[in-house]
C-alpha cells in the first residue's frame, strides 16, 4: 500500500444514513470541477481569517492530505504549502499524491473543523479513520482546532452587506437539515425494525447458550457428568 | 454529659487548572470556567511537543493578556529535561515566561530549577509531575532550596496519603490530576517511547511521537504501530486508545492482554469532596494535546463539580464517557481499587 493508503472503492468508515448521503447521491452526476469555485472561496476565506493554520502547518508544506467525506461522491485534496496552498475537489485521488487520508462523514468533519467535537474522541470511537502519515494529520487537526473556525461567522464576515441574509439562510438551512435528519432517522428505524427484532432474539439465544456452556464447563471441571 | 464535636475545618476552594494546546483552547478553557490555564511553547521544552500544537511568544503574550483580563492565570510548562550541554532553549523559555509575566513556570529538571531560582527570583516556580516528588522530604527540599511554591503530585498516592503529605508540607501547595490520560506511574522516568522510537518524552517532549505512529485498517479492525512495532489491534467494534507502548497489548503465556495498563482515563468527579478535604490547592485536568471540545466539556464538568461541593450540594451526574480513552474511566491510585 502506498503512503496515503487510499484504496479505490473502500470506505473504512460506513456512511451514516443522513441528508448528506442523499445529497451525495444527487451530486454523483456533477463534475467536481463545477464545485471547485466553492472550495477556492473557502480557501481564500480561511487564508484571510485564519492565517495561523498554514503557519502551524509550515513543517508539512510538502505533505498533501486527502480529506474523504465518506457520504459524498468526491474527495478533497489539501495542499498546505504556505506559498501556494490549494484545496482541490476530485472524484478520486491517486495514492501517490498524498501523505495521509482522513475518512469521516461530512457532518463529523465539519464539527471537527469548528472544534465542536474532539478529534481523539472521534478516533477512539472509530467515527474518524486516518491512514498514512500520522504526523501530518495530527498537525492539521491541531492547526484547525487552534484556529477557532466558525464557518457561518467566517463566511458572513466575507460577505459584507450580504452577511445578514446569508446568516438567515444558513440558520434556516441548519434547521431544515435537522428536521430532515429526524425524518430520515424515523424512516431508518422503521426499515430496520424487523431485522433488529431478529437480531435481539438471536442475541438472547446466544446469551442463553453461553450460560449453558458455562454451566457445562464448570460441571466438567468438577469431574461431574454434564 | 456529651462532649461537643469540633466543627469541621472550612473547605478551601481548589483552583481549577486546565490545559490549552492552542490560543483557541485557552479561550475555551477560560470561558468554560478555568481559574488557571497551563500551556507550553512550540518546541521541545515541554512534555507535549506535538505537531501543530502549542504557543509561540506572541500567542503566549496575547493568551496571558486575555486570561488576566478575565481574572484567570497562565502557567507555562517548561517541564522537559535539558539536553546535556545545551540548556539554552530551556533557559530562554524561562526568561521569556518571566518577561511575558506568566503567573508561574512548571519545571522538572533540578538544574533548570536552580537556574530559574537564581536568575528569575520574582518568577513563581511550580514543580512538575515529571520531577516525581512524592514525599514530604523531597517536596520540602525543593521548596527550601529553590523556593518552589507548588508541587504537582505524581499519580501514585492515595487520597489519604495526599492528605498526610499536605499536613506535613504546609504552606507548600499541592496540585493533583483530576481527569485525563494516565501514565504508568513513573513520571519523568519512562523510557518505553524512547526504546521504540529514539525520541524521549522527557527530553524531546513527545511520548509516542506521531511521526513514528502508523494505523492500518484491515478486514479485522485497526492495527497500531509505534516505531515499527505492532502494539495493538482493535476490532471494528472495540474502542481504540492512544498508540503508546504502555497501553499496548502483548502476548504472554499465550494470552494477549494489557501488561502495563488498559486504555482508560482518570476521572475523579465522584471523589472530588475527598480530594478537597485532603487539602489540595489545585485540581489539574490533563490534555493539552486534546481539542477545544474536550477542554470545554471537561472544564465545565469540573467547574460544576467543584462549585457543587463548595456549595454543599450533591455531585452532578455528568457523563464524560464519550471523551475518555478506550471509553473507560478510573480513579487510579487515588483509590487503588485493584488492591
Amino acid at each position: 500500500m502506498r503512503p496515503g493508503q487510499v484504496r479505490a472503492n473502500v470506505k473504512p468508515v460506513q456512511p451514516p444514513f443522513s441528508p448528506v448521503l442523499l445529497l451525495g447521491m444527487a451530486l454523483k452526476p456533477v463534475r467536481p470541477a463545477l464545485l471547485q469555485p466553492v472550495f477556492d472561496g473557502v480557501l481564500k476565506m480561511l487564508r484571510r481569517r485564519h492565517p495561523d493554520i498554514l503557519d502551524r502547518m509550515a513543517d508539512y508544506a510538502s505533505k498533501p492530505v486527502c480529506i474523504d467525506p465518506v457520504d459524498l461522491p468526491f474527495v478533497i485534496l489539501l495542499d498546505p504549502n504556505p506559498d501556494d496552498p490549494r484545496l482541490t475537489v476530485r472524484r478520486e485521488i491517486d495514492p501517490q499524491e498524498v501523505a495521509a487520508t482522513i475518512h469521516g462523514p461530512l457532518e463529523v468533519l465539519l464539527a471537527l473543523a469548528e472544534g465542536k467535537v474532539d478529534g481523539d474522541a472521534l478516533f477512539f470511537t472509530r467515527r474518524l479513520v486516518i491512514e498514512g502519515d500520522t504526523e501530518v494529520v495530527v498537525a492539521l487537526r491541531n492547526a484547525i482546532d487552534g484556529a477557532g473556525i466558525d464557518l457561518i461567522n467566517d463566511i458572513s464576515a466575507e460577505l459584507g452587506p450580504l452577511a445578514r441574509p446569508f446568516r438567515t439562510c444558513a440558520s434556516a438551512a441548519v434547521d431544515l437539515l435537522g428536521r430532515i435528519q429526524d425524518d430520515i432517522e424515523t424512516l431508518r428505524t422503521a426499515l430496520i425494525a424487523p431485522a433488529v427484532k431478529d437480531s435481539n432474539a438471536q442475541n438472547a439465544r446466544i446469551s442463553q447458550l453461553e450460560t449453558e456452556l458455562k454451566t457445562l464447563r464448570k460441571a466438567a471441571r468438577r469431574g461431574g457428568v454434564a | 454529659m456529651t462532649t461537643a464535636q469540633p466543627a469541621p475545618a472550612p473547605l478551601t476552594r481548589p483552583e481549577l487548572v486546565c490545559p490549552a494546546g492552542t490560543p483557541a483552547a485557552l479561550k475555551s478553557a477560560i470561558d468554560a470556567g478555568a481559574d488557571t490555564v497551563y500551556v507550553g511553547f512550540r518546541d521541545e521544552t515541554n512534555a507535549r511537543n506535538f505537531p501543530g500544537l502549542n504557543f509561540n511568544r506572541r500567542e503566549l503574550a496575547e493568551g496571558i493578556e486575555y486570561a488576566h483580563s478575565k481574572g484567570a492565570k497562565v502557567l507555562v510548562a517548561v517541564n522537559t529535561f535539558p539536553r546535556a550541554g545545551h540548556p539554552e532553549i530551556w533557559h530562554k523559555a524561562v526568561a521569556d515566561c518571566d518577561a511575558l509575566k506568566a503567573d508561574a513556570v512548571i519545571l522538572a529538571d533540578i538544574g533548570l530549577i536552580d537556574h530559574a531560582a537564581r536568575h528569575h527570583p520574582n518568577l513563581r516556580l511550580h514543580l512538575s509531575v515529571q520531577a516525581a516528588a512524592s514525599n514530604p522530604d523531597a517536596i520540602r527540599f525543593y521548596a527550601e532550596r529553590y523556593g518552589i511554591k507548588r508541587v504537582v503530585l505524581p499519580r501514585v498516592l492515595t487520597v489519604q496519603e495526599i492528605a498526610e503529605v499536605n499536613a506535613r508540607i504546609a504552606p507548600i501547595e499541592t496540585e493533583v490530576f483530576v481527569f485525563g490520560g494516565l501514565c504508568v506511574m513513573a513520571e519523568g522516568r519512562c523510557a518505553l517511547s524512547s526504546y521504540a522510537t529514539g525520541q524521549s518524552p522527557n527530553i524531546n517532549g513527545a511520548c509516542s511521537p506521531a511521526s513514528d505512529v502508523r494505523y492500518t485498517e484491515t478486514s479485522e479492525g485497526i492495527t497500531s504501530e509505534l516505531g515499527g512495532f505492532t502494539i495493538n489491534k482493535f476490532a471494528h467494534t472495540e474502542p481504540a486508545g492512544y498508540p503508546t507502548l504502555c497501553k499496548g497489548r502483548f502476548i504472554a503465556n499465550e494470552k494477549s492482554s494489557y501488561l502495563f495498563e488498559e486504555p482508560t482515563s482518570l476521572n475523579t468527579l465522584a471523589i472530588l469532596p475527598d480530594l478537597i478535604r485532603a487539602g489540595v490547592t489545585a485540581f489539574k485536568i490533563e490534555g493539552r494535546q486534546r481539542g477545544r471540545a474536550y477542554v470545554s466539556a471537561v472544564v465545565r464538568a469540573f467547574r460544576e463539580g467543584v462549585d457543587a461541593v463548595m456549595a454543599g450540594k450533591g455531585l452532578p451526574d455528568i457523563d464524560l464517557d464519550r471523551i475518555t480513552e478506550g471509553g473507560k474511566q478510573t480513579t487510579g491510585a487515588y483509590e487503588k481499587a485493584w488492591r
